[in-house]
């Protein structure tokens, strides 16, 4: 049985690292990006961000100031076992999240919807937010994702019903205009990690848009064909429309695009989008049965990609 | 496109000269602003407890400050989106008599109207480095921290050629997104074609 200490400490150090160390996968889409981008402005404005990212990683401080809602996926071994049980894991989680707070790893961004409250510490009625996925064996990986508000709040996050009718082509247009619409003047701070739920209810669409853009490893692919082209040809579409870094032209205006689906009821298909910001921030780690602690490089939660 | 370091308090002769797309560094006194201060204010009807007069430079931001050892120790600064504060923007140029505002986006056209009325520019951030600007600030007061806590509060600040941004709207109101808009615009009609999809797609009406 895992300490419930031990789970504290971890998912801690997890939240410390998300919010200032940037993840592998997400340098070297930088580093291509920056090899490869057309304008001075924004190759220099990307290196600026890169390099800022780096020091991020020495001074141990945010990688942006906006740590904005703090989320929480939990890939939990059948055979799992934490003293105090899934609540007291939780509990520890708020915990950290309020001592990472007021350490200013995190800042103090959640506030009561409607009077603005803020109590301080980034808790507050559902939030954190938890995901779960019940997996074999015996050990918990546990991901933190900081989802800023600009990719969240400005058309990012989006869904719509398209007729099955209306098939690729609908989605992809569906797709495109929101692309548009919320890359203005930077809003959803591009170069984006755009993620697209296909399926499912309109929830679940969501949900799958909001780990695909999160949780895939960016520059990973969909194993089936259909979904992989979807991704490549929306990948090739958005980064010939010269939007650019923070909306300010440019040849770089997604890192990747990633396609999730389920099943649904084809009355009408849910698609939905969910943006991650250029630094696109999250940290994984697993604890076996025995304790071992292990820091893991990508989040594991789609198997392979 | 010019580069200019400006020295706040600013005046019209220095923003004037000013075109879309140059880039400015800015020195001097300044204060941050965010949804909350905003409300208090415009909506709610309090007295802002200091005076712009020489402090005429706001940028739209909830840093990231901490006390350590009595003393406030700034861990991050960017630049938040103006855009939404676009239902107060134009009476914050007005009343606070403002040159410039700092923000990521832009703001919208009333805002803009103000700007070219009072002479006031808006500038956009190029890219998202906190660790090249914190060493450029110094933290040198706060108000209203206890009322809408740390992100909310009017943070005084104390900046030394803090930049690159870019003027993205001018004294004259114009706004330097417009023009890429109509670009990107045609670019999206292209990649649909070539997605096979026409640009005046109509949707399966099902709602």
């Amino acid at each position: 049985m895992i300490k419930i200490d031990l789970f504290e400490e971890t998912i801690f150090q997890t939240i410390k690292r998300g919010a200032t160390e940037i993840s592998p996968d997400v340098k070297l889409a930088f580093e291509q990006a920056i090899a490869r981008e057309q304008s001075p402005e924004a190759r220099k404005g990307l290196q600026a961000t890169y390099d800022s990212m780096a020091l991020s990683k020495v001074r141990q401080n945010p990688l942006c100031p906006d740590t904005g809602w703090p989320i929480f996926y939990f890939k939990v071994g059948n055979k799992f076992e934490i003293e105090g049980g899934f609540m007291a894991m939780e509990e520890a989680t708020r915990r950290a999240v309020a001592r990472a707070t007021k350490l200013g790893y995190l800042r103090a961004t959640m506030k009561h919807p409607l009077t603005g409250y803020d109590p301080g510490n980034n808790i507050g009625m559902n939030i954190p937010d938890f995901t779960y996925q019940f997996v074999d064996g015996d050990a918990i990986e546990m991901s933190y994702v900081a989802k800023g508000g600009g990719s969240e709040c400005f058309g990012g996050t989006r869904h719509r019903i398209v007729a099955f009718a209306d098939g690729v082509k609908g989605i992809e247009k569906f797709i495109l205009d929101c692309v548009v619409a919320s890359t203005r003047a930077g809003a959803v701070c591009p170069p984006t990690v755009l993620g697209i739920g296909i399926g499912g209810t309109a929830n679940v669409a969501a949900n799958l848009a909001k780990e695909a853009a999160c949780l895939r490893t960016v520059g990973s692919k969909h194993p089936d064909p259909m979904f992989r082209k979807i991704e490549e040809d929306l990948y090739e579409a958005i980064n010939s429309l010269g939007i650019g870094l923070l909306g300010a032209g440019g040849s770089t205006s997604v890192l990747g695009v990633n396609v999730e689906y389920a099943y649904t009821h084809i009355a009408g298909i849910a698609v939905a989008t969910s943006t991650n910001c250029m630094v696109a921030r999250r940290a994984s780690s697993r604890i076996d049965a025995d304790g071992k602690v292990t820091a893991m490089s990508s989040p594991n939660w789609f198997e392979g990609r | 496109m010019a580069e200019y370091h400006l020295q706040a308090p600013l005046k019209n002769e220095d923003i004037e000269q000013l075109k879309l797309g140059d880039t400015i560094y800015i020195s001097g006194e300044v204060f941050t602003c965010r949804s909350r201060l905003h409300k208090y204010i415009f909506d709610e009807g309090h007295e802002l407890p200091f005076s712009t007069d020489d402090r005429n430079v706001l940028i739209h931001n909830g840093p990231i400050i901490v006390k350590e050892n009595g003393e406030w120790s700034l861990k991050s600064f960017m630049p938040t989106s103006s855009i939404r504060f676009e239902k107060w923007g134009a009476k914050s140029v007005e009343n606070w008599k403002l040159k410039m505002i700092i923000g990521k986006t832009t703001m919208g056209k009333s805002t803009a109207e103000m700007m070219k009325k009072m002479k006031c520019v808006h500038c956009s951030p190029r890219s998202v480095s906190p660790n090249l600007w914190i060493d450029s600030i110094e933290v040198q007061d706060v108000h209203l921290f206890d009322e809408l806590g740390s992100i909310e509060a009017s943070w005084f600040f104390k900046v030394k050629d803090l930049g690159p941004f870019i003027v993205d709207i001018d004294t004259e109101g114009n706004n330097y997104f417009d023009a890429l808009d109509d670009d990107i615009k045609k670019r999206k009609d292209e990649a649909l074609k070539k997605l096979g999809i026409d640009p005046d797609y109509e949707f399966t009406k099902l709602y």
